[in-house]
């Protein structure tokens, strides 16, 4: 691929092409409607490895089907025709694809420093957008996708599917209630004992090889905190009703020195503005801890994996209450201690997974945006939770390269929705 | 799960090894990757000209092999066959193209193999004890309620909107009777299409598929053991640009009042299949012969032999009776005839009936 073709497709969107979008987009618009029935017609932009992915799981909701693939990488459109099964029209060219009549919704599944750039030209064609997390690359990039949401009026969804899961939402609501008490920390790993790296089928051509582990240059991706991160994040933000209002973090290439750019492991810490902490952490050379999410309370603690949550109860703390006069009488008896230092936890209290639930976090996710679509509503994990959980993950990302504590408040100008009051 | 059992495979010389084979050309070596995979291990034996050439190329057939167990685990919760399972009883659900070929290919199968290979039978295993244990025998009312919960007639599917629907509720589908051999396929395409030349998957040793030839050799050596005793191998093939699948009955079984009760069932009457100790083909591709070798261990010798007649490509080798006296029966099965070059050690001259 030349990097005239890649421009073409990534390209910059020069403002000539963008007010040409504007334009075009403004009379599409009106021809844009979700058909008779619920059914839904999607296309996708950028149907790599996720982007795959989340077709075959759109395809598993009634009424979906794939009018569109968009790709650079010529690959992909076999790939992603075998999961069709149709001869689904391809564009090299996402504006192309764009310009096309039969597309209610655009999947955008493209290398992260694509994202602002491909979901406001999809939204501005008048199509629904279910993006690919993180939202975008820089502040200015969500800023302009919470922007063209509020312009052209059209559903943006962020992919963060584990907002859908049910054990999160159940967990969620039982953290509400009060079961675990205050949360004062959530502490979060995504941990892996691989190198991260997507095969690519010449080891030896370069242009390949950034194209295919885009997830590796500075240029194209956030590294970890991103691709890992914005899910443990987001549901942070949940948990603490904001967003945080500084981060310090640490990070490198440690371990994997294969001529990647974006850290190999990193950690963050994040203070939210009534004292809580997230920490964060994505290693790739173990994986112990897995991906998981330990949310602390005063009075228990909820532990979410991919799968399931449980609840563990803090021991009781018990009132101080009058002592009998035996004690006085008869003393007190000495001898070894042998309170463990380890508190026991007991099982825990599962969270129940309903059997009648359809599948997993990216079906549910899936799901529901294809019903926002077709019963007019507004996505859950919206343009605001996308922004959230975008603008955490890029100061993060930046705190650890700048090795100081960033402020939240020095690098936004705009707050976006219920996260304006914890700034 | 159906049963399946190990077929010894080889290449032709020398003993394993992690990274780089000691089998090497001027230019390839050979390479080895294993990984956990649907209850197994698949295994992948490839030549390739450099380390980061394997290396991606595992890295591509492993993560499709991941991605199907993802998908067709009857295990994982969140695969998409478990979301058939729970939901298809009580209403149509909807499912992806690749999902919904792979049901139609089994009810096909089930059809032309009337009723001996079907998806259905999970409930039965369940009653017979077999699902996660060695097996016991029911009672009468645990059959009969199994029994109203299997049948592969009760599975509708409905092209138009590509969806599934249980007859009876409570019916599961379990796909351990194909979905590895589907698997291997998935990777033999692609290793195919990336331009490897030589390899030889193994997806737990029931069903192994060979690309090419190790250089300067016609096939890739594969013994078949003899049950009961993998030191001895009853016969030995060349496969080359062909699938191999194994199915057997002696390693999970329970014997009562003299009899042996295997945990393959016959999903036509509900029990064990008895006389049958293992059955193997060989064809065209790996969900061909790991759909083959079930109905050809449940039907038997004379039927299964009409069975595969059906299928152009296809060769199978019985072994029939009990592990103290097996009787071996073969159609149009290949053997080495001397063509091996190199055979097995414990490999023994078979007597066999050929059709």
């Amino acid at each position: 691929m030349s990097e005239m073709d890649r421009r073409k497709f990534m390209g910059s969107a020069a403002g000539a092409v963008a007010g040409a979008l504007l334009v075009a987009g403004c009379k599409e618009r009106a021809k844009v409607a979700v058909p008779a029935g619920g059914a839904v017609r999607l296309a996708v932009i950028g149907p790599g490895s996720r982007g795959q992915e989340l077709m075959r799981t759109f395809l598993r909701v009634p009424g979906v089907r794939f009018t569109g693939l968009c790709d650079v990488y010529e690959p992909r459109f076999a790939e992603a025709r075998d999961i069709t099964r149709e001869n689904t029209p391809i564009f090299h060219d996402y504006r192309e694809l764009l310009a096309a009549k039969d597309v209610d919704a655009v999947v955008v599944a493209t290398p992260l420093s694509f994202h602002a750039e491909h979901v406001v030209a999809a939204l501005e064609s008048g199509r629904h957008v279910y993006g690919e997390k993180s939202m975008a690359m820089t502040v200015d990039g969500c800023d302009q996708i919470v922007e063209a949401v509020k312009r052209t009026g059209k559903n943006y969804q962020v992919g963060v599917q584990y907002h859908y899961a049910t054990w999160y939402q159940d967990t969620l609501r039982r953290i509400r209630e009060g079961r675990i008490g205050k949360i004062t920390h959530v502490y979060a790993e995504w941990h892996r004992n691989h190198n991260w790296r997507r095969p690519v089928p010449d080891p030896n051509d370069q242009k390949l090889e950034r194209l295919i582990n885009w997830r590796m240059y500075k240029e194209y991706s956030l590294g970890l905190m991103a691709e890992l991160g914005s899910h443990h994040i987001s549901f942070a933000n949940e948990i603490f009703g904001g967003m945080p209002e500084s981060v310090v973090g640490s990070g490198g290439v440690d371990y994997w020195k294969d001529g990647r750019e974006t850290y190999d492991n990193v950690q963050v810490v994040y203070r939210y503005p009534a004292g809580e902490t997230l920490f964060f952490s994505a290693i790739t050379s173990n994986a112990h801890e897995g991906a998981q999410i330990r949310v602390y309370g005063t009075e228990g603690t909820a532990v979410l994996t991919e799968g399931d949550a449980v609840l563990f109860s803090e021991a009781k703390r018990l009132k101080a209450s009058p002592v009998t006069k035996v004690l006085i009488d008869h003393g007190i008896m000495t001898g070894a201690s042998y309170l463990a230092e380890m508190p026991y936890r007991g099982k825990g209290e599962s969270i129940p997974v309903p059997d009648d639930v359809e599948g997993n976090a990216n079906y549910l996710a899936c799901e529901s945006f294809i019903r926002s679509i077709v019963n007019h509503q507004k996505p859950e994990a919206d343009e605001r939770e996308g922004w959230a959980e975008a603008v955490a993950v890029i100061l993060g990302n930046q705190a650890i390269e700048e090795g100081k504590r960033l402020y939240f408040r020095d690098y936004i100008r705009k707050p976006v929705g219920a996260h304006s009051d914890s700034l | 799960m159906l049963g399946c059992f190990s077929v010894v495979a080889v290449w032709a010389q020398g003993p394993r090894t992690e990274r780089a084979g000691p089998h090497t050309t001027n230019q390839a070596k050979l390479y080895e990757q294993s990984r956990p995979a649907m209850g197994t291990e698949f295994k992948i034996y490839l030549y390739a000209e450099q380390d980061e050439q394997a290396e991606a190329w595992f890295g591509a057939a492993f993560a499709e092999i991941e991605r199907l167990d993802e998908t067709l685990s009857n295990y994982k919760p969140e695969s998409e066959l478990s979301r058939i399972n729970r939901l298809a009883g009580h209403q149509m659900v909807t499912t992806d193209p690749e999902m919904y070929a792979l049901l139609q290919t089994c009810i096909e199968y089930s059809r032309r193999s009337g009723g001996t290979f079907d998806i259905t039978v999970g409930p039965l295993m369940r009653a017979w004890g077999f699902f996660r244990g060695q097996g016991k025998y029911p009672a009468p009312w645990q059959l009969d309620k199994a029994r109203e919960k299997v049948g592969w007639q009760k599975v509708q599917l409905d092209p138009a909107g590509r969806t599934v629907h249980f007859a009876v509720d409570g019916m599961e589908l379990d796909l351990g009777g194909i979905g590895k051999g589907y698997a291997v396929d998935r990777v033999i395409r692609q290793l195919r299409m990336a331009g490897v030349k030589a390899a030889m998957v193994d997806a737990g040793s029931s069903t192994l598929y060979a690309i090419g030839a190790p250089p300067g050799k016609k096939g890739w050596l594969v013994g078949v053991p003899k049950p009961g005793d993998r030191s001895q191998t009853i016969s030995t093939v060349l496969l080359k640009d062909e699938s191999l699948s194994t199915s057997g009955s002696y390693e999970k079984f329970f014997q009562l009042n003299g009899r042996t009760y295997c945990h393959i069932m016959d999903p036509r009457t509900g029990a064990p299949v008895e006389g049958m100790l293992q059955a193997t083909v060989i064809g065209v591709d790996g969900m061909t012969t790991e759909a083959l070798s079930k109905p050809m261990f449940v039907m038997g010798t004379e039927q299964g032999a009409k069975y595969l007649g059906n299928f152009p490509g296809v060769s199978g080798l019985w072994v029939a009776g009990a592990i103290d006296k097996q009787q071996e029966v073969e159609w149009n099965w290949p053997g080495c005839a001397g063509e091996c070059g190199e055979t097995l050690e414990g490999s023994r001259e078979r007597k066999l009936r050929t059709q």
